[in-house]
């Protein structure tokens, strides 16, 4: 008997053990669930990449807020957004709760797509320009696994009663009329997106104080540089030098973008050859290779100097360092100045915290009689205001309209403000205050910008990458070295790659006749105002992404390929005939005023 | 095991749905939501629940016809052409026969990304939409698109074609949805003649019957004002039509950024009319003639 009741033992101990285990982990994960989530609580999980400063407090204390305000609606008889009453909706459930799924930016790509794939993706999840995701996926991941905001956005925000947006239609109540929310694309609004950001350079005011004697930072780009000067001969108290500026090649990007970029501006007056007010790739292609300009094109030789003469205070070996690098080096205090965007700044604030006072500065600009950029400065650079950090309603979502409440609710005037204060950025909202130490990144909506897009992909971009980074870290290396081993390469493969991306534009139609089809069904089967706005939709989409696409990329590789069809006149230049023309009617008394 | 086999088996292939309207709505949101076995499997059961003659037939016919042809990956071309013609065949005075024309004219014109379409007969194709379906609004989309394919050439001659062709199409159908397309296709012609005043006065035309969405908020007017400023300025030294719409750009879209190229463009007219001025011998403007140009430089 006993030898029987080993041999039984002995033959399923192991298959005993891999069931008892997994019992185990039954029994655990269900307790677990049932204590995050009572069956009277409605779970709602928000997954995010925002793992600085204040983003999980500011969320944790909107969901408390949140939990009082559901509690309140369902049981004062309040309504969703189609009219039914929560209550009648949701009987056994009076609570709800809110969790966070903090994701780090290196993975957040990767937990995206497997989360989503997988079917286990939270209700609300952040997407957008993050994580290595392609453009092309996340517009797919966005249509496929996200419902729509459309249905909210025509409608005042429930939330804001009582406020001076309370019959504001939602989209409107958003600083850029919700663009951040937008998929051009997709012709859709899928996300609510709930902050605004900017960059500027932040800088350790006790610190230049001390080693400069300045009260505040210098905004003229000369002073500026005395500054950093002056800073770069003191030594701190371990005999080492201070570092002016704390970089890394994440920061580099935004020097590059808002500021050294500025006086490549008058090149788009020679070079916009389509003159629709930019100089697109094909542009700057076309302009180096007809000879309209160089490297020795003042601007943007200016351009180099710039980088040279700012980069000098970078640290050393800056291009090989990361953001924590620099941000650490700022909040050790061995430097005075730091760029970064707003989505830093509460948490620039907090290591400050009892060590020194953080201030805020825009970008140093040359004055107008500067003797070697005077002439190509003709104002700050332009920033387009719009709204981030966008948030969908995954399809995975059971509660998909208890989810958008709340995506309602943190993108109220008082939601948003205090959201936003937590978050230690920019609201969406308009009508709503921000923090103090925000006063200064007010954006630039009247300024210039680049007309120096070398981008053609594939080799040319690696030589330019290459080039550019040994312009960065090696002092010998001059802006004629760079001509000489970049222009005559650029000028022979560019239009190898140029034609390579061209396929990306046919591609690129093919999607869109998918999208168009998609619309022209929608608005077949609609009917009244609805039918209406949908071949509004489908018109200016087939007009603007097809019709006229294809005309304007045969104008483009002709242009690339024979020179633009102006000819040597300059896109902004007025011809003979023109001017007559203008004397003409200045004659007859027509000028226009 | 048998009942789930049963079961699993019963999901497969194409079901009679009990409304095939509700299935061919349930089909397009899923082709919307790029689930396209989810889109085909609904089509096909629209269809087998209806017969030849029922409208829905052709219906979901054509929408099996363009899920074939435009999902991706899984395209199946020969098989969207098919079933384009079988709608043809079968209903062919309805809607669905028109739009399924139009997108065999598309077929030939969306090649892939290293071909070349081949135009006389994408052009012949959408002569065919235009024929068969002359009042149908897929008549009029083939038209402009047929019209755009000639721009392509680039070539003086052709554009001039286009022009003559848009009048004539204008004045028969003086209400279509499509005037603003084919007035900007207009437009373009122009740009490749040369002919400066009718290359604005068709910008112009093409504004007048611009459409706007107004849930678009990256649709708006910036950029054609921006155009037509400049056509106005470069190509006809129109000084007044030029300043008109810089100004509506800067009022009307203060946060664009062509802003402040459309205030140096003011200030450049109104430099060079006060050097012109000066050339021809005339007094200077007054003031109240030359109101401030809202900044510059």
């Amino acid at each position: 008997m006993t030898s029987r009741v080993f041999g039984f033992v002995r033959r399923w101990f192991a298959l005993g053990v891999v069931l008892a285990v997994f019992g185990w982990a039954v029994i655990t994960i269900l307790a677990m669930r049932s204590d995050e989530a009572p069956s009277d609580t409605i779970l709602l999980r928000v997954g995010h990449w925002q793992l600085e400063a204040g983003v999980r407090d500011g969320i944790n204390a909107l969901a408390a807020d949140y939990q009082e305000v559901w509690h309140k609606q369902w049981e004062g008889g309040g309504k969703n957004a189609d009219g039914q009453v929560w209550r009648e909706l949701y009987p056994d459930k009076p609570k709800v709760k809110v969790v966070q799924d903090a994701i780090p930016e290196t993975v957040y790509g990767q937990w995206v797509t497997t989360q989503l794939i997988g079917g286990t993706a939270p209700d609300m999840m952040e997407i957008g320009g993050v994580g290595g995701i392609p453009r092309t996926m996340e517009i797919q991941y966005w249509n496929r696994y996200f419902y729509s905001a459309r249905p909210y956005i025509n409608r005042p925000n429930p939330h804001n009663a009582g406020t001076e947006l309370a019959d504001v239609p939602f989209r409107l109540t958003f600083k850029d009329t919700m663009r951040g929310g937008y998929i051009e694309e997709l012709q859709e609004y899928v996300a609510f997106p709930v902050s605004q950001f900017a960059v500027r350079i932040f800088y350790n005011r006790d610190l230049l104080k001390k080693l400069t004697g300045l009260d505040k930072a210098p905004t003229e780009y000369r002073a500026f540089l005395a500054a950093c000067e002056k800073i770069q001969g003191r030594k701190n108290p371990q005999g080492k030098p201070y570092t002016p500026i704390a970089a890394s090649a994440y920061h580099f990007q935004m020097w590059e973008g808002n500021m050294f970029n500025m006086v490549t501006y008058p090149a788009l007056r020679k070079i916009d050859f389509n003159r629709d007010g930019f100089a697109g790739n094909d542009e700057v292609y076309t302009a180096f290779k007809i000879g309209r300009v160089s490297f020795d094109y003042p601007p943007y030789r200016a351009k180099f100097k710039m980088i040279r003469e700012v980069s000098q205070y970078f640290q050393n070996g800056y291009t090989g360092l990361n953001r924590d690098d620099a941000v650490f080096l700022f909040a050790q205090q061995r430097a005075v100045f730091i760029t970064t965007g707003t989505w830093d700044a509460r948490g620039l604030q907090q290591q400050a915290l009892g060590k020194f006072t953080v201030g805020v500065m825009d970008f140093p600009l040359p004055l107008p009689t500067d003797p070697e950029y005077g002439p190509y400065i003709e104002g700050p650079n332009y920033e387009r205001p719009g709204s981030g950090a966008p948030f969908g309603i995954t399809r995975f979502c059971m509660y998909p309209d208890v989810a958008a409440d709340f995506m309602l609710f943190l993108c109220s005037q008082r939601g948003n403000e205090k959201l936003n204060q937590y978050f230690g950025w920019i609201p969406a909202i308009i009508h709503t205050r921000e923090d103090p130490l925000l006063k200064g990144f007010e954006p630039h909506l009247v300024g210039v910008y680049e007309a120096i897009n070398v981008n053609l992909g594939g080799e040319t971009l690696i030589k330019w990458q290459q080039v550019l980074s040994k312009f960065q870290v090696d002092p010998n290396y001059t802006i004629d070295d760079l001509q000489r081993d970049f222009e005559p390469f650029y000028k022979d493969k560019g239009l190898k790659d140029f034609l390579e991306q061209q396929k990306d534009w046919r591609r690129g139609i093919q999607i869109t006749e998918q999208g168009l089809a998609g619309m022209r069904a929608r608005a077949l089967v609609a009917g009244g105002d609805q039918a209406q706005a949908d071949w509004i939709r489908y018109r200016a989409t087939l007009m603007n992404r097809q019709v006229l696409m294809e005309i304007w990329h045969n104008m483009q590789m002709v242009m690339v390929e024979k020179g633009p069809i102006l000819g040597d006149i300059g896109p902004y230049e007025y011809s003979p005939e023109v001017l007559d023309k203008i004397r003409e009617r200045l004659r007859q008394g027509k000028d226009g005023h | 095991m048998a009942a789930v086999c049963l079961a699993l088996a019963a999901g497969c292939g194409p079901q009679a749905a009990g409304d095939p309207a509700e299935a061919i709505k349930a089909g397009w949101n899923s082709y919307r939501m790029g689930e396209f076995n989810q889109a085909v499997k609904a089509f096909e059961s629209a269809q087998a629940a209806t017969k030849p003659g029922d409208p829905l037939y052709a219906q979901a016919l054509y929408a099996l016809a363009t899920t074939w042809n435009l999902r991706r990956p899984g395209e199946d071309e020969a098989l969207a052409r098919r079933l384009y013609e079988k709608v043809l065949q079968e209903a062919p005075k309805s809607d669905e026969a028109a739009w399924s024309l139009l997108a065999l004219a598309r077929m030939q014109q969306l090649v892939q990304a290293d071909q070349e379409p081949d135009y006389p007969a994408v052009r012949q194709a959408y002569q065919e939409v235009i024929d068969r379906f002359p009042e149908h609004l897929a008549a009029h989309e083939a038209f402009v698109h047929q019209q755009a394919t000639w721009l392509t050439t680039l070539r003086p001659e052709d554009a001039q074609s286009v022009v003559d062709a848009i009048d004539k199409f204008v004045a028969a159908h003086p209400k279509s949805p499509f005037l603003n397309a084919v007035y900007s296709v207009q437009s373009c012609a122009y740009g490749i003649l040369k002919q400066g005043e009718k290359h604005l006065q068709a910008e112009l035309r093409a504004l007048e019957h611009r459409e706007l969405d107004p849930t678009n908020p990256n649709m708006d007017n910036a950029a054609v004002y921006w155009g037509i400023a400049s056509i106005a300025e470069f190509e006809c030294g129109d000084f007044a039509t030029a300043r008109k719409f810089y100004r509506r750009l800067i009022g009307e879209y203060p946060a664009e950024q062509r802003v402040y190229g459309a205030r140096v463009a003011l200030k450049r007219m109104d430099d060079l009319e006060a050097k012109t001025r000066k050339e021809v011998g005339l007094p200077a403007a007054t003031p109240a003639a030359a109101p401030a140009t809202g900044g510059g430089q």
